[in-house]
């Protein structure tokens, strides 16, 4: 192939919508309501074709959908990073289905309420063939609002994750179930808290899981080009700090970023925290670029390219999110604000 | 670059079946093709013509005949089946446990992975032993020792087993996910392809190891030829082959074979004389005289042809016979002079 053919289909790739076949995670608790919820997805009539793997056994069993048992496998990747982990019988399982003639429009994984989330997510990381031909839309947690902050309390041994808290910081959606068995007052304490652990997911209030299955089928979360479209209003929003160790520290400075500076201290920071990083996603200014460099990443893993153009007279702002344990939100500021350029960018009026 | 000679290739036949070809398996006249879906064509190595159609439910990832052609085993995401040449008939076992490989060890047995064990069974189905579970669904299995000892792939490495012992004779750990098994026809070397892209070396005798790092992808797909001195492997738009003769391949470089995007499927010509034939998502098929030049010297094809859609499995029915499915059920059985010009 010729250089100038490259170029083509490089400039092609550009424009070309995404045709990799989505995939929804549901997690969350027993009782929480993934089975209804999956039940809800698997009827509704969108005249969709889902497969759905099951990691535990649930009472779907639909006829247009193909339902695969699994084990959860979780393999360490011989890579030097203790945290990167991924899910075996996933990377096995979704690439039988690719091989398939049958099309799926949607595959739906319905973890355990026990799984971390992470090996999962990372799994469309690492493995390039699922990559190539899938693409993670969402991981949707499913929260009962009676019962989370119970979950959300439990006191683990050392060492041990509470997963309850796991979920709801990886996830880009929270399904706020079972509102009807809980007050205002109460209603109101649980979203709080929610907020304290992730910042960034939509939460959707709902009864017996009904939620609009385009509220969380095709959220695209994990697409660059999406990452904090919508303002996020966390960023100043500090307010209620409550006394848990997983929270998330949102960062929005002006400026431009020296890009050595900035890989350094991204790359050390997540070598170093990254086990304790869930998750990070970010829109940022690179000096001298004209368009937005975006990123998103799952503990140690990080996936960044060029985002759409600056526009004429547009501020470079730079917004990013952490969401992890043991967060120091001065060391974070500050290590960033070190990357900033010393010269303010000039902004064209 | 070297020029070769092209390889005259012709067309021996060409039939469709329909589904996508998982697996393509060729001997004593026979080639089984085995679709995702779950159905499995046994054709004709000579006309093309059907044979037998046998069905395993819930789809096939696995496709063996037995040496004589008598049997044919296939592995499936729900079981595992074996079909009879006599009979026409097919025991099929719901066991409810991903069976990702079968593998005959002789006439008279077949090894079968079946969820975290692997079952040892005989032509008509029967259970001879079992392996305890491994720490992960195994991957891969295959035959050592006159096709006594039992290896298989999963989890933290390779686990060696007797019919005497549940329990592994021996193991060859690695920590990683391990997804495919080549053993050298010498008996002398045991490889894995492995998630975290790289090829894991032992030698069988001691159990020495050495990994071979640097790959972009994960390694499915290895194969020793029929020498037992080289083996080539996917894990890269380019095959790599490994020279395993004398001291084996520590501190030596790969020759590597260039003509795909991605590898779908790679066979080593029977008879050992260094003929690989591979195919890639691109659509690519290709020959290769893949022990040829010098160590880390970069080949071209002897051969190459475009295809409509990739190949998605091959198989060779003996030197001269080459059968390729492609991702649309095209079946085609390609003609290769008995004795290739050098």
């Amino acid at each position: 192939m010729t250089d100038g053919a490259t170029d083509l289909t490089e400039t092609e790739t550009d424009t070309a919508i995404d045709t990799r076949v989505p995939v929804t995670v549901l997690t969350g608790f027993l009782g929480s309501g993934k089975t209804t919820l999956l039940n809800r997805i698997l009827t509704e009539q969108h005249g969709l074709k889902i497969a759905v793997i099951e990691n535990e056994f649930g009472e779907v069993g639909i006829d247009d959908a193909l339902v695969l048992d699994a084990e959860e496998e979780i393999f360490e990747m011989n890579n030097g990073c203790i945290c990167c982990t991924v899910r075996g019988d996933l990377i096995r399982i979704l690439g039988a289905l690719m091989r398939r003639r049958e099309r799926f429009d949607r595959i739906v994984i319905e973890t355990t309420g026990l799984a971390d989330p992470a090996p999962v997510a990372q799994t469309f990381f690492m493995d390039d063939e699922i990559a190539s031909q899938l693409r993670l839309d969402a991981i949707v947690t499913l929260v009962d609002a009676a019962h989370i902050r119970t979950h959300l309390d439990e006191v683990k041994p050392e060492g041990v994750e509470n997963e309850a808290v796991e979920q709801i910081a990886f996830a880009d959606r929270i399904v706020l179930n079972k509102t009807d068995l809980v007050d205002h007052q109460q209603l109101a304490e649980v979203i709080a808290r929610i907020r304290s652990v992730n910042a960034l997911a939509d939460i959707l209030p709902a009864q017996n899981a009904a939620v609009e299955l385009p509220e969380i089928l095709d959220v695209h979360a994990f697409d660059l080009d999406r990452v904090l479209e919508a303002d996020p209003q966390f960023l100043t929003d500090t307010e209620h700090q409550h006394d848990t160790t997983v929270t998330s520290v949102g960062i929005d400075l002006e400026g431009e970023l020296d890009e050595d500076q900035l890989n350094t201290w991204l790359g050390t920071l997540l070598r170093e925290k990254g086990a304790d990083i869930f998750r990070s996603k970010g829109i940022l200014a690179l000096e001298g670029a004209e368009r937005q460099y975006v990123f998103q990443g799952v503990h140690m893993l990080l996936d960044g390219e060029m985002g759409r153009q600056w526009e004429a007279g547009e501020p470079r702002r730079n917004r990013l999110v952490f969401i992890g344990r043991n967060l120091d939100r001065e060391e974070l500021n500050a290590g960033f604000a070190a990357c900033l350029t010393a010269i303010p960018a000039a902004v064209n009026a | 670059m070297s020029t070769v000679a092209a390889l005259d290739v012709a067309t021996a036949w060409e039939t469709a079946v329909d589904d996508a070809p998982v697996a393509v398996h060729a001997v004593a006249g026979l080639v089984a093709v085995a679709g995702a879906d779950g159905t499995c064509w046994v054709l004709d190595t000579t006309t093309g013509d059907i044979v037998a159609t046998v069905t395993l439910p819930g789809g096939i990832l696995a496709a063996r005949l037995s040496p004589d052609g008598q049997h044919l085993a296939l592995g499936g995401p729900f079981g595992h089946a074996v079909w009879s040449r006599t009979t026409n008939t097919t025991l099929i076992s719901k066991t409810g446990a991903w069976s990702a490989a079968v593998r005959w060890g002789g006439t008279d047995k077949l090894a079968v992975a079946s969820g975290r064990r692997a079952l040892v069974l005989t032509p008509d189905g029967a259970q001879l032993w079992a392996t305890d579970p491994a720490p992960s669904t195994v991957t891969d299995v295959a035959w050592l020792r006159e096709n006594r000892r039992l290896a298989t792939t999963a989890y933290n490495g390779v686990r060696c087993y007797e019919r005497h012992s549940a329990r592994p004779v021996t193991e060859y750990p690695y920590l990683g996910s391990h997804l495919a098994l080549a053993i050298a026809p010498t008996g002398r070397w045991i490889c894995s392809g492995n998630q975290d892209a790289s090829i894991h070396i032992w030698r069988t005798r001691d159990g020495g190891d050495l990994t071979m790092h640097g790959y972009p992808d994960k390694i499915a797909r290895l194969a020793f030829d029929d020498t037992g001195y080289w083996l080539a492997s996917d894990g890269a738009p380019d095959i790599t082959v490994w020279d395993f003769s004398g001291k084996g391949p520590e501190g030596t470089r790969p020759r590597t074979l260039r003509a795909h995007e991605t590898i779908t499927a790679l066979a080593w010509r029977p008879g050992g004389a260094g003929v690989l034939a591979s195919a890639g998502v691109e659509g690519t098929l290709a020959l290769w005289r893949a022990t040829g030049g010098r160590a880390g010297a970069r080949l071209a094809p002897a051969h190459a042809r475009d295809l409509d859609q990739p190949v998605t499995a091959l198989a060779w029915a003996g030197p001269d016979l080459l059968v390729t499915a492609d991702w649309e059920g095209r079946v085609q059985a390609s003609r290769l002079p008995a004795a290739l010009p050098r």
